[in-house]
């Protein structure tokens, strides 16, 4: 464990000397959201919730779409110990397969959760959002899940992926398609068919089922266990799948 | 091997750090106290689909005793480190250090070994302070020991002055002494240095060197592979010559060169050299002859002067371009025993 937190204080560290990846990640969606704001508002305004600003629906589809993103970090700086030539030193380190693992998820899952947060709480101001204080545990739940979820799913990519091309392409197709297909672009009654079929195979369904659930509906934190549980069950499969699928001698390719 | 042991002080050196650390450290005690071999590698094999980089290698380093290992790209150098090391699986063959099995004590045997591989890895962003802070943590030193170890490696290797420095603001030379510090950082009992001073200028190159032998002298042993033969010279080390996955030769230098009996001349010659007049030698053609370069390098081993050569060539002394004494060297020992040479 005191390894896994060794790599956890280091990565941290490293992401202090070069925070501005966070700084633009945190710009952008705060830029979009009230440039969508009104057009949601409408949209949730025909779907029945008449007092709806459309803060409800684009501060967190903006969260869960851009946590997508931030989340490809973690793949990222695996496949940057590779490219640093450091991944090597590590392992000819005490440091065992999983305290490696633990070592790159655990800093992001953090920074995930202060990301969305933060993100939530900043968006929320500007645009008006004001969720009743009893609303607060279940959106932090579904924060913490969420976050779980991403993570772990991003280290099966890290797993599974050879080249930081092949992640980079996941990152940024993944949130676009997972988030659009969740529900986090636009809600999800105004989707065709089809793809309201297929969004609940997606983490952004669920987390924008919890998250709109406790905006619009003043849902709490019983109301919103199932999706949470749907998103900590999936971070399990996507965690163990990816502990099992993780080969610390496996060649990754960085950028070259 | 033969080899000059550590001597009692280099002894007491090699074991005193083991005696503050866990019982399971202290437990191997008694191995080491057996036998002073810290590395026992034997018939280590390794391939890589049809190419075998190792072929059944045996490897013995004592404590205290600098091993330079010496051999042509692909020989199978960093592949035996990398196997040493635990990177890379082998396919057969045992790997001890200290006394434990390499794959059956992965965490003992980690702390006690410390290696810096061929390709230089260092946190660029970080500075050369929280880079060897950072390893001595994975290599479990406590805080206030981590940091005063920082301060003396750094100091070793002439980095004390940069200590607070990012790495990425760092010359190329300054980078590479980061590199092998790290490996150091924890005082570890086998060190490996793959070509670490590949691309080093002279300063780098000296202190490097220095802080080797500085360890040795503590009592740890050392496997450096190197390309620079005057490197082993200033080094004072054994050597181990590998070719082909294969370790062909070791022994002291001096043991070596006895061995090889080299004797005879080397020369460069425009063309065919007659054969016939040196059937009493053994003549070695080390270059082809080229439309660019219709030179011929030989070497030719004998009881051979220069002037008998002469005498021996005739007319055809005219073709004769340079011609000079073998003079019983590593270089010759490793072109005798591998049939190249080392770069």
């Amino acid at each position: 464990m005191s390894d896994a937190l060794a790599i956890t204080r280091l990565q941290l560290k490293i992401l202090r000397r070069d925070p501005w990846f966070l700084v633009i990640m945190f710009g952008m969606p705060l830029v979009i959201m009230p440039l969508f704001k009104q057009t949601m508002g409408l949209s949730l305004n025909d779907s029945g919730f008449t007092d709806a600003s459309g803060a409800e629906q684009v501060v967190p589809g903006q969260v869960v779409m851009f946590s997508f993103f931030v989340a490809g970090s973690t793949a990222f700086a695996v496949f940057r110990e590779h490219g640093w030539k450091t991944w090597d030193r590590l392992r000819a380190s005490a440091v065992t397969p999983t305290s490696l693992l633990a070592g790159f998820a655990l800093p992001w899952v953090i920074i995930h959760v202060g990301y969305q947060t933060a993100l939530y709480v900043v968006g929320g101001l500007l645009l008006g959002l004001r969720p009743g204080l009893g609303s607060i545990p279940a959106l932090a739940l579904m924060i913490v899940a969420y976050s779980a979820c991403v993570i772990a799913l991003i280290l099966l990519v890290a797993s599974s992926f050879r080249t930081v091309a092949q992640v980079s392409g996941f990152q940024n197709v993944g949130a676009m398609v997972f988030g659009g297909l969740g529900g986090a672009l636009v809600p999800l009654d105004q989707l065709p068919g089809w793809a309201r079929v297929i969004a609940p195979a997606t983490p952004a369904y669920w987390a924008m089922e919890g998250h709109k659930a406790v905006l619009l509906e003043d849902a709490g934190l019983i109301d919103v266990l199932p999706s949470a549980a749907v998103l900590f069950a999936s971070s399990v499969v996507f965690g163990l799948l990816a502990s099992r699928r993780f080969r610390v001698d496996e060649t990754k390719q960085f950028f070259a | 091997m033969a080899t000059q042991p550590p001597g009692i002080l280099g002894v007491w050196h090699f074991l005193a750090p083991i005696t503050h650390q866990e019982p399971n450290s202290l437990a191997m005690i008694g191995q080491i106290c057996h036998t002073l071999a810290m590395l026992v590698a034997r018939g280590v094999t390794k391939s890589y689909g049809d190419i075998q980089a190792l072929q059944g290698a045996d490897l013995d380093v004592e404590a205290g005793q600098i091993v330079s290992l010496l051999g042509r790209n692909g020989a199978g150098k960093s592949t035996l480190l990398s196997v040493i090391a635990g990177l890379t699986e082998p396919d057969g063959g045992s790997v001890e250090i200290g006394g434990l099995d390499r794959f059956t004590h992965p965490d003992d045997v980690a702390q006690m070994f410390g290696i810096a591989p061929q390709d230089t890895g260092v946190y660029l962003v970080l500075t050369v302070r929280e880079n060897l802070e950072f390893f001595g943590e994975l290599a479990r030193l406590s805080g206030n020991n981590r940091q005063s170890r920082a301060v003396e490696v750094a100091s070793q290797l002439g980095l004390e002055k940069l200590l607070d420095r990012r790495a990425s603001q760092l010359s190329g030379g300054e980078v590479r002494r980061l590199h092998t510090a790290c490996a150091l950082v924890h005082r570890p009992r086998l060190l490996m240095l793959d070509e670490p001073t590949v691309g080093a200028d002279v300063e780098t190159r000296a202190a490097l060197i220095e802080a080797v032998k500085e360890l040795a002298a503590e009592g740890a042993a050392v496997i450096y592979t190197t390309h620079y033969l005057p490197e082993v010279d200033s080094l004072a080390a054994d050597v181990v010559i590998i070719d082909e996955g294969q370790i062909l030769a070791s022994g002291s230098r001096d043991e070596l060169i006895q061995a090889q009996a080299l004797e005879g001349v080397s020369c460069v010659f425009a063309g065919e050299l007659p054969l016939e007049s040196f059937a009493d030698c053994e003549v070695a053609r080390l270059t082809e002859p080229s439309s660019v370069e219709p030179m011929v390098e030989y070497r030719i081993l004998g009881q051979l002067s220069i002037a008998e050569l002469l005498t021996r060539l005739g007319p055809q002394v005219a073709q004769l371009q340079s011609v000079e004494a073998l003079r019983p060297d590593l270089e010759e020992v490793f072109l005798s025993i591998t049939g190249g040479r080392l770069s």
